[in-house]
Formats: structure tokens, C-alpha cells, sequence
């Protein structure tokens, strides 16, 4: 128990110190609360010119965008800025003190998605709270069992950021690779508009990705839009993805940093 | 299918030294060559580092030095040869080899720069896997041990060149580690600085940890030593 203990000791000194540097720069506080306000104001307007009938639920487009946006905001702040973090790391030198502490390399790259994570709840808890008092959207009653669909839905994302932080540890870079991971999630997984509006030779991207089915769930517990596919075919896909996906990650994340092990690369930026 | 584990340490006992003498970490037939037409940094190099000895590896700038620290921490992996501590090496699960290993690398990096000082070491401690009850009395000892008690309270990105260097040093030493790596160690520091350096390696040597430190040929040999080597082209030569 008390090496349990020692683990989980060292994984909070991890986010402590993320958050305790994350503070310590306060601007960067404000813009990231300013930013959804703004980002949900220009959506907002934007609905109140179309009606969209493909789209059947109390909030209509605004609703629809507004789970699509909080997703992108979670995807952005963990999936795009953790690669970026650990180049800054690496940067920085103080990959080291993982390279060389008892807690490791992989136990200390996982701590650093912590914060990333909690802040990317946060910060999409926040936006939903800003659109429902400041823009009136109507949340479902089954809001509350979003949370644990949300953190199961991260489980499903998290090997992405793994595999990108992966290749951060292998060739120092990935900032590009993340924006276009971004940027694609965000077409193929209908988070700005239905995904039936898709060309056929594109839709079945949006079948063999976490993305999507997560998306679908969070949209219908909060917005109580229809499920195309039935809840528990979207739950099971998301375990699914998660126990093929999440030991693929780990295991390229360990193969990175062996391989700048033995080539000498590791510390290397 | 396997779902990946979570890594612990096998033991949650601190490290502690070993009786006068005995071997503690040992380097045999290490080999290593960075990428590229060059002769290999490190060609069949062997060390054994006993309980209570302080070490002393010299060279020219870029002899393998720090090659050879990083491989005696773990950080590198060896090409050819082994490293081990005991029956324990660098790939042991659990992080069982690095929880026997102090380590400060060459310059000034390694620091969360805006940080406080006790926040920094507050923050190695849980890395370095320091139980819960001694980690505010390890924290406290190091502070006072490398003269910072008077900056516990500062931003590391605040302080001099010198103060960051003891508060490497501190990470260094703070988590009673059997075998003590130090690279530079001499970088930047005062009289004083290197003074409390000098009396860190003794007590260390005396609870019967085991230090190798490195030095560019040319730096002064002044840190007390049981033995002395220098690198030159990837060999290993005793000089002491």
C-alpha cells in the first residue's frame, strides 16, 4: 500500500508543480477564461441565423456546437498542448529529474498529462456553465452522467497524446502532427456540424475513432440530442477503443524513450 | 492482451551505504558511439565504485565524461557492457536502480525556474520516492546542509548561478543515495559553496555511499578523492 502511496505522492508533486507554474503566469489565466466566452459569443450569433432541421434537440445548432466546441477545448489543452510540454521539458532539461528519479521516465510523462487534463475539465465545465447563464442554452437533466462519460471518453483520447508525446521523446518534434490530429478529430468527429454531411468516402473515418462515439454521448446527456446508434454500442465502443488503444500507447511511449536510451538521444532537444 | 502496469518500487526502504570497501556500482566493458563516422566515445571501459571511496574521473571537453555519468545513472542504456548495482540494473522494473542514484548533470539546467526553492525540493523528494514521514525532515536537512535556508522562500529563476548550482547539489544529495554522480559539480560555486560540497561528499563517504565526480582536464583537482582517473580516447586510465 505504502508504495501505492509513494506513486501517487509523486504524481500529485507532478501536477502541483504544473499547477503552481500554470498560476504563476497570469495572463495566461485570464485569456484561457476569456477565450470560451468570446469563442461561444461568435457561435452564438452565428446560430441565431440558421436553422438547422438535421439537427433535433432543445438548444438546436448553438447546442450542438457548444459540446462540439468543449470537446475541442479539452482536445486542444490536453491532446495539442501535452506534446508541447514535454518538448518544453526536454527544452528545458528538467526531463532529467524523471530520467533519473525512482518514479521514471514513463510514470513521470503520464503525470505531466495530469494538470493538462484537469484544467481541459475545468476549463470545458466552465464553457458549458458560461453558455447555459450567459447564452440560455437548455442542459438536459442527464447532464450530471456526462462526467463520468467525459473521463472515459479521455481514457479513449489519452493514447493519442501518448503516441504524440512518443514521438516527441523520438525525433523532438510533434507540434504539427497535433494540430493536423486536432484539425482532422474535428472534422471526421462532427464536433462543428453533423457528421451525415460528410462525403461517403470520408464517413467511415468518423467510425474508427473514439471521437466520435464520445461526442455523440456527451451531446445527448447534455443537450439531449437523438443517438444515432444506441447508448451502449457508443459506451462499449469507447472501452473498446480504450483497451486496444491505451497499451498500444504505453508501449510506443516506452519504446521512444528506450530507443533515445541506447542511442544516446534522449536527453537531446 | 497485458493492460500496461503502473510501476512502483519494490521497496519503500531509503537507500543506505554499504561496509568500507564493498563494490556498490559497477561498470563493465562499456561501449558507446553517438551516431556518424566518429571512434566510439566509450570503448571497453570498466569501474568499480566501492562503499566509502570518492572518485574522481578527468578528461578533455567532449572525452565521454558525461556519457559515462549518464550511463552510470541510467539515463543512457549501454550499447555493450553492464552497469549494475548489485543483482540490480538500469532496466530493473520499478525504478529500483534510479532510487539508488544521486545525479547532477553538467551547466544549470534541471530546475523548474519558477518555483520556489522549497517547493523544488519538495518536489524531488516525491520523485526520488522519499516516504511521506521523512520528506519535510529531508527537505528542511537539505536546505540547511547547502546554505539555503535563507532562499527557501525564493523563485529558483530569481537567484544567482552559484545558488542554483547548491540547489542542484541539494537534489543531488537529498535522498540518502548509495552511489553519488556529479558532474561539474564545482560550477559556479563560491568558497563557501564548494566548501559545503566538500563536507556533503565526506559525510557521504562516511555513511558509506560511494561519489564519482567528474571534471574537465585543466579544472583544479581539489575535491578530496580515494581515486583518480582520466578518459581519453574512449579508455580509461588510472592516474591515482
Amino acid at each position: 500500500m505504502s508504495q501505492v502511496r509513494l506513486w501517487g505522492d509523486a504524481m500529485w508533486g507532478i501536477m502541483r508543480r504544473d499547477a503552481i507554474l500554470f498560476v504563476s503566469y497570469r495572463t495566461q489565466l485570464v485569456s484561457q477564461f476569456l477565450g470560451p466566452l468570446f469563442m461561444i459569443a461568435v457561435f452564438y450569433y452565428i446560430s441565431r441565423l440558421l436553422t438547422v432541421r438535421t439537427i433535433h434537440s432543445p438548444g438546436g445548432y448553438f447546442g450542438f456546437v457548444v459540446i462540439g466546441l468543449v470537446i475541442i477545448q479539452i482536445l486542444t489543452l490536453s491532446l495539442g498542448l501535452m506534446p508541447g510540454n514535454v518538448r518544453q521539458e526536454l527544452i528545458s532539461g528538467t526531463i532529467e529529474r524523471f530520467l533519473v528519479s525512482a518514479h521514471g521516465p514513463v510514470n513521470g510523462i503520464l503525470g505531466t498529462t495530469l494538470f493538462p487534463l484537469c484544467n481541459a475539465f475545468f476549463t470545458g465545465f466552465f464553457t458549458l456553465v458560461l453558455a447555459n447563464v450567459v447564452f440560455g442554452l437548455p442542459l438536459a437533466a442527464t447532464s450530471f452522467l456526462a462526467i463520468p462519460v467525459a473521463l472515459l471518453g479521455v481514457v479513449a483520447f489519452m493514447p493519442f497524446a501518448l503516441f504524440l508525446v512518443a514521438l516527441v521523446m523520438a525525433f523532438k518534434q510533434a507540434a504539427s502532427a497535433s494540430q493536423f490530429i486536432v484539425s482532422g478529430i474535428a472534422i471526421v468527429g462532427g464536433l462543428y456540424f453533423p457528421i451525415a454531411l460528410l462525403p461517403g468516402w470520408i464517413r467511415w473515418t468518423s467510425e474508427v475513432q473514439p471521437f466520435t462515439p464520445a461526442t455523440d454521448l456527451l451531446r445527448h446527456l447534455l443537450v439531449d440530442t437523438p443517438l444515432v446508434h444506441p447508448a451502449g454500442v457508443e459506451l462499449l465502443k469507447l472501452v473498446g477503443f480504450s483497451l486496444v488503444l491505451l497499451p498500444a500507447g504505453f508501449a510506443l511511449l516506452r519504446a521512444s524513450i528506450r530507443y533515445g536510451q541506447r542511442t544516446g538521444t534522449v536527453a537531446e532537444y | 492482451m497485458s493492460f500496461p502496469s503502473v510501476s512502483v518500487p519494490v521497496s519503500t526502504q531509503p537507500p543506505t551505504g554499504g561496509p568500507p570497501g564493498e563494490p556498490i556500482l559497477e561498470l563493465e566493458g562499456l561501449y558507446h558511439k553517438w551516431k556518424g563516422p566518429k571512434p566510439p566515445v566509450l570503448d571497453d571501459v570498466s569501474l568499480t565504485l566501492r562503499a566509502g571511496e570518492v572518485t574522481w574521473v578527468g578528461g578533455r571537453n567532449g572525452a565521454g565524461k558525461t556519457t559515462l555519468l549518464r550511463l552510470a545513472a541510467g539515463i543512457l542504456l549501454p550499447q555493450r557492457g553492464s552497469v549494475r548495482i548489485g543483482e540490480i540494473t538500469p532496466a530493473s522494473k520499478g525504478g529500483v536502480y534510479r532510487r539508488q542514484i544521486g545525479f547532477l548533470s553538467a551547466g544549470d539546467r534541471s530546475l523548474q525556474a519558477r518555483m520556489r526553492v522549497s517547493q523544488q525540493l519538495d518536489y524531488w523528494a516525491r520523485l526520488a520516492y522519499v516516504p511521506r514521514g521523512r520528506r519535510a525532515e529531508l527537505v528542511a536537512s537539505s536546505l540547511q546542509r547547502f546554505g539555503l535556508e535563507e532562499f527557501a522562500a525564493r523563485r529558483v529563476d530569481r537567484m544567482s548561478m552559484g545558488q542554483r548550482q547548491r540547489i542542484r547539489l541539494a537534489m543531488a544529495f537529498l535522498h540518502e543515495p548509495r552511489v553519488i554522480l556529479l558532474d561539474e559539480p564545482r560550477n559556479s560555486l563560491d568558497d563557501d559553496g564548494y566548501e559545503l560540497l566538500n563536507e556533503q561528499i565526506e559525510q557521504a563517504a562516511k555513511r558509506g555511499a560511494t561519489v564519482l565526480w567528474c571534471s574537465p582536464r585543466g579544472e583544479d583537482r581539489v575535491l578530496a578523492c580515494d581515486a583518480g582517473y582520466t578518459l581519453e580516447d574512449g579508455r580509461l586510465e588510472r592516474v591515482q
